[in-house]
């Protein structure tokens, strides 16, 4: 199936030369960089209210490096900020996953505006909603911290928010932009902002006009203008909470990572297993989407240079996904294809309906952090409707107890005309994944009068 | 030894070979007086020297005195004396030689004593002796090898084959008539330069090895190769889905292998048709050592035989025979799989130092 590759490219705004997402945009931050006092002018001209809301938080603004223990070189950067005495910062859980997983490999440092650079630990951290709690080594009780901004007064749509950051390590940086309420159909709440954020900036905070609080930048989407998105300040509150009395983490935490990502994918499957799938009929099939509640999905017809049959296609994704290192996790795909081609006779037909089949990517070779895909492959029976199904699984070596499922299916009932779907579900248990496949087959059903 | 033999130069072989219808002399002794012609002959075939008979015994050896003088530096000085035996044969003496002389399959070593027959060679050293003697009776004529109609057709026909299953397979896979249009030319084409570079080169050994290039012959060999390859491709794809065999897709390919081995064979078989045992072990032995290798690295990397995940060929449903099986047995198979991940997990070789991403879909 000729799929669209990403309709969704969401990128966190961790600063990492790994990060695909980062080589891309480098080049063409790369003019920017040259004057550096342009840089301070951003294309819109920045208000009173914004120097007084960085001016404000500048002290509490620090940079989080990833450094290789050996060559004492970053790996990685991202932004934080006091939030609360005995040194304690609050950042993204994908700018620190490192120290979580690899404290072997790696240390953490924080970088003040205008501070040296001192080592930080680890406390705590929150893969469902991306945050992580880190402490100054051998802290002073010194650190002035920003300030949430109460539940009892939320923010309103349109209100101006501040966005704080280092973005790519070119220096401290203030981003105005607007609240625009909380994400649709987003598994977990995230804020919408209507501002441009940059890698980098991860971790860092937002802020009202009064300086408080109100969330903290996470990611963005690299296929529009402005769209970024923020953790809602109540979850690091909560784990400010939880954390912030601690012991420093100093063995790697896969299994509270793995522990954490069990809970999310428990509750992930319920929720998919509650919510009833949309049937979308196609040409006397029915087929299973998600439900409108539950993610988007987009529609596409045939290519215009494609007349020998017709072809629709649908594209859904659950807005579910972590970042739990150098993986993205925990979310539910669905795709499917419809195909019409009647005057293409059956045996051509199936040629290209074969090749649209085969044309499927499953991870063959095993990686440092998968197993290859063992897959499993039958014709089945749909009340009446043949369908040729496959199930290709791979496992999370550290993860433990975490698999990606895939199922592929072909109807095979009628000689010119057929659908085909695929279902991806990473970080799943081995039972919740069948459990979601088996939910998924139940979607196809063939209903037009022979 | 000589005196013994002296006597049977004259008189035993006319009286035995002595036919109602030839003068006994005549029958042994050509018009010139020759009694036999002895060609010798180098690896390659090339005529090295020839020596008329024209009296019995003859001795061969490197010495001048030898009746035929050999420049062979294997060959001792006096190497072999013949005499005349039966009609149509010859008594070999072997004489003082340390090397021998080879006879068909069987050596012979100093003083032994063997009968040659018309139309057998003889080794010696490196070259090669062939016998013909006055009273054997010459073979029949050859007829001129000739532009046959009958091989011109099957050329042909060979080459229209493959043509039509290219066609066959650019209408089968591209939807688009147009698009089938603006691409037949060049996949025909290609298809057309492809036997001719293919069988051309194998002309050019054949000629460097056996002086004829049988560039036609070439050419039937690979078209028909090339068909009986797509063809068990075609059959066993076509297995595959109608009984659910996957393992017959996964490795339909074997049966490409043997075609492309068949194949090979025959073309090794017309530029050297003299070793035709040779060639069979040859080709043989590389199929059965290169496959287990492609296998052993394919299991080394990824701890499987096949790289094809799943059977993708689809027919049409009717030709479909295996029997659909409900939904919660094909959920039961695939439970299955969390075995499988157990020993993938548990094997660290499995895990080569692949970047993450770099084999995942997006």
């Amino acid at each position: 199936m000729r799929w669209l590759a990403t309709f969704f490219s969401v990128l966190s705004l961790l600063c990492a030369p790994s990060a695909p997402a980062q080589t891309n945009a480098a080049p063409a931050a790369v003019p920017l960089q040259v004057p550096a006092p342009a840089l301070a002018a951003a294309p819109a001209p920045i208000s009173h209210d914004a120097q007084r809301v960085y001016a404000g938080a500048r002290d509490k603004l620090v940079q989080i490096r990833t450094v290789l223990r050996n060559s004492d070189t970053q790996a990685s950067v991202g932004s934080g900020f006091f939030v609360a005495q005995g040194g304690l910062i609050i950042t993204n859980f994908h700018v620190a996953s490192q120290l979580a997983l690899e404290p072997e490999r790696y240390r953490g440092v924080y970088v003040p505006v205008d501070g040296k650079e001192a080592p930080v630990e680890l406390l705590a951290f929150d893969v469902q909603h991306d945050l992580a709690l880190l402490r100054v080594k051998n802290a002073a009780s010194n650190y002035s911290s920003l300030s949430f901004r109460g539940s009892d007064a939320p923010l309103a749509r349109g209100e101006r928010i501040y966005s704080l950051g280092n973005p790519k390590d070119i220096g401290f940086a203030v981003t105005e932009g607007t609240y625009n309420g909380l994400v649709l159909r987003s598994f977990y709440p995230r804020m919408f902002f209507g501002g441009s954020i940059n890698p980098g900036m991860s971790g860092g905070p937002v802020l009202d006009e009064a300086g408080r609080v109100v969330g903290i930048n996470v990611s963005k989407r690299q296929d529009g203008e402005q769209l970024s998105f923020l953790v809602p300040a109540e979850f690091a509150q909560a784990l400010l909470a939880r954390g912030a009395n601690a012991k420093p983490l100093t063995q790697s935490a896969y299994t509270e990572v793995t522990r954490q990502l069990l809970v999310h994918q428990e509750q992930l499957t319920q929720r998919f297993l509650t919510t009833p799938l949309k049937a979308q009929k196609h040409g006397g099939y029915s087929v299973p989407v998600f439900d409108d509640a539950l993610a988007r999905c987009w529609g596409s017809g045939r290519d215009a240079d494609f007349k020998a049959f017709d072809l629709e296609r649908t594209d859904c994704q659950m807005d579910s996904y972590l970042f739990a290192g150098d993986i993205t996790t925990g979310l539910i795909q669905m795709r499917y294809e419809a195909y019409d081609g009647p005057k293409l006779g059956a045996m051509r037909f199936s040629q290209l309906y074969g090749q649209s089949f085969g044309n499927e990517r499953f991870a063959v070779q095993g990686t440092r952090s998968m197993t290859a895909s063992e897959c499993s492959e039958r014709y089945i029976d749909r009340q009446g409707m043949v369908m040729r199904a496959v199930v290709c699984m791979s496992a999370y070596r550290k993860l433990v107890g975490l698999y990606d499922v895939s199922v592929l299916v072909a109807s095979l009932n009628r000689p010119t005309q057929g659908v085909q779907g695929r279902m991806d579900v990473r970080g799943v248990s081995f039972a919740n994944g069948l459990k979601l496949v088996a939910r998924y087959l139940d979607g196809f059903k063939w209903e037009a009068p022979e | 030894m000589n005196t013994v033999e002296e006597p049977r130069l004259a008189t035993p072989l006319a009286t035995e070979s002595g036919g109602a219808q030839v003068d006994e002399d005549q029958g042994r002794q050509g018009p010139a007086g020759l009694l036999g012609l002895i060609d010798v002959t180098d690896r390659h075939g090339n005529m090295q020297a020839r020596l008329p008979v024209t009296r019995w015994p003859v001795t061969v050896g490197r010495e001048l005195n030898s009746d035929l003088v050999l420049d062979d530096v294997h060959v001792s000085g006096q190497h072999l004396r013949l005499t005349p035996a039966a009609a149509g044969h010859v008594t070999v003496q072997v004489l003082d030689t340390s090397n021998g002389v080879a006879f068909g399959h069987k050596q012979h070593v100093r003083g032994d004593v063997f009968d040659w027959p018309v139309g057998h060679p003889l080794t010696l050293g490196r070259l090669h002796l062939n016998l013909r003697l006055a009273d054997t009776p010459v073979p029949l004529e050859q007829p001129l090898p000739r532009r046959l109609w009958r091989a011109t057709l099957w050329s042909l026909g060979s080459v229209m084959l493959v043509l039509l299953l290219m066609m066959a397979q650019v209408w089968l896979k591209i939807g688009e008539t147009q698009n089938m249009l603006q691409e037949l030319p060049m996949v025909l084409g290609g298809a057309l330069a492809v036997l001719v570079v293919w069988s051309g080169l194998w002309a050019l050994a054949t000629k460097l090895f056996s002086g004829q290039a049988h560039f036609w012959r070439h050419v039937r060999i690979a078209s028909l190769a090339f068909v009986a390859a797509d063809l068990m491709e075609f059959v066993s794809q076509l297995l595959a889905f109608a009984f659910s065999w996957e393992n017959v897709g996964r490795f339909g390919y074997l049966a490409l292998v043997l075609a492309a081995a068949v194949g090979i064979y025959r073309h090794l078989l017309v530029a050297a048709p003299q070793s035709r045992r040779g060639l069979a072990l040859g080709v043989t032995l590389v199929v059965l050592l290169g496959l287990p290798t492609m296998w052993g690295t394919q299991w080394l990397k990824n701890k499987r035989l096949s790289n094809q995940l799943y059977m993708a060929q689809m027919f049409p449903p009717d030709w479909r025979l295996a029997k659909p099986v409900p939904v919660p047995r094909f959920l039961d198979e695939a439970a299955g799989i969390e075995q499988r991940l157990a020993k993938r997990l548990k094997d660290k070789q499995d895990e080569n130092g692949t970047e993450p991403s770099a084999e995942e879909e997006q």
